[in-house]
């Protein structure tokens, strides 16, 4: 009998303290294999186009058009009451000068991985 | 026997009662951050008129997004941060009223996002540079009826 009385004992606690974890993505991550054929001065729309394929947006700056591609990657964890959502996002930016080629690359990733989380407070950390 | 069958009773009311399906515990603390923040420390290294994009994204990564302000290229790095707490004061009522449990959720939370702009001029040296941070302005409300 105490066998039994413990056994549902621990599978209330079972039962009542989940956690998951999870993970997702948003848009197709663009290798830098892909990005390194694409040379400045040289590469055209049309290069950049068949390389990396549509932007997922065009920008006007300064009189020079810019196709913005961007990446974004999601860990989320949640233990008991705790729940916690990184989002990180990769962007780049390929900017043409008037003629259509080529002018600058924008293209890094931001610092330091993206982690798997659950504890929401900055304390007792930082 | 009789007290032995009563604690397990218990026990299944308590884990049957106490099941959370959808929803989640009495309290509940969440938070979503989009990016890293971007200290002042980490962008001494920008010298307006010598530093250009290219080692600008060398060390900080790709900006979000870019805008366009009259003759100059303005790029800009977000970090948001949003939080989020919940209280169940009903949740404990499940163990005394098993058939009809009210939910009592009171709490509430915020979204604050640091930005962080470069301006750069046509040779796409830098112009100048700003911090905006907001992201102290998320934070876990507890009482959502103070003004």
């Amino acid at each position: 009998m105490k066998s039994i009385i413990l056994g549902m004992l621990i599978l209330n606690l079972l039962i009542n303290t989940g956690c998951a974890f999870i993970r997702g993505n948003y848009g197709e991550e663009l290798g830098q294999g892909d990005i390194a054929t694409i040379q400045k001065g040289i590469s055209t729309r049309a290069d950049v186009a068949a390389v990396l394929g549509a932007p997922d947006r065009i920008i006007e700056a300064s009189g020079r058009e810019i196709f913005h591609y961007f990446h974004y990657d999601v860990k989320s964890g949640s233990v008991f009451i705790f729940s916690r959502t990184n989002i990180k996002s990769d962007d780049i930016f390929v900017i043409f000068n008037e003629a259509g080629v080529v002018e600058e690359l924008v293209s890094g990733k931001r610092k330091g991985p993206l982690e798997f989380q659950f504890w929401p407070f900055d304390w007792p950390f930082h | 026997m009789m007290l032995r069958n009563r604690f397990i009773c218990l026990i299944l009311a308590l884990t049957l009662t106490s099941l959370t399906g959808c929803s989640q515990g009495p309290v509940t603390w969440r938070r979503v951050t989009l990016n890293q923040t971007i200290s002042t420390e980490d962008v001494i290294f920008i010298v307006p008129g010598k530093t250009d994009i290219s080692a600008v994204v060398e060390r900080l990564g790709a900006p979000n997004d870019i805008l366009s302000s009259k003759n100059e290229i303005v790029t800009r790095y977000y970090f948001t941060d949003g939080k989020y707490f919940k209280a169940n004061y009903g949740w404990g009522f499940r163990f005394l009223i098993p058939v009809f449990a009210p939910d009592l959720d009171l709490g509430g939370g915020g979204i604050g996002r640091d930005v962080f702009q470069v301006t750069y001029d046509d040779h796409w040296l830098v112009r100048d540079h700003a911090f905006a941070f907001h992201s102290r302005s998320s934070e876990f409300l507890a009482w959502p009826f103070r003004d």
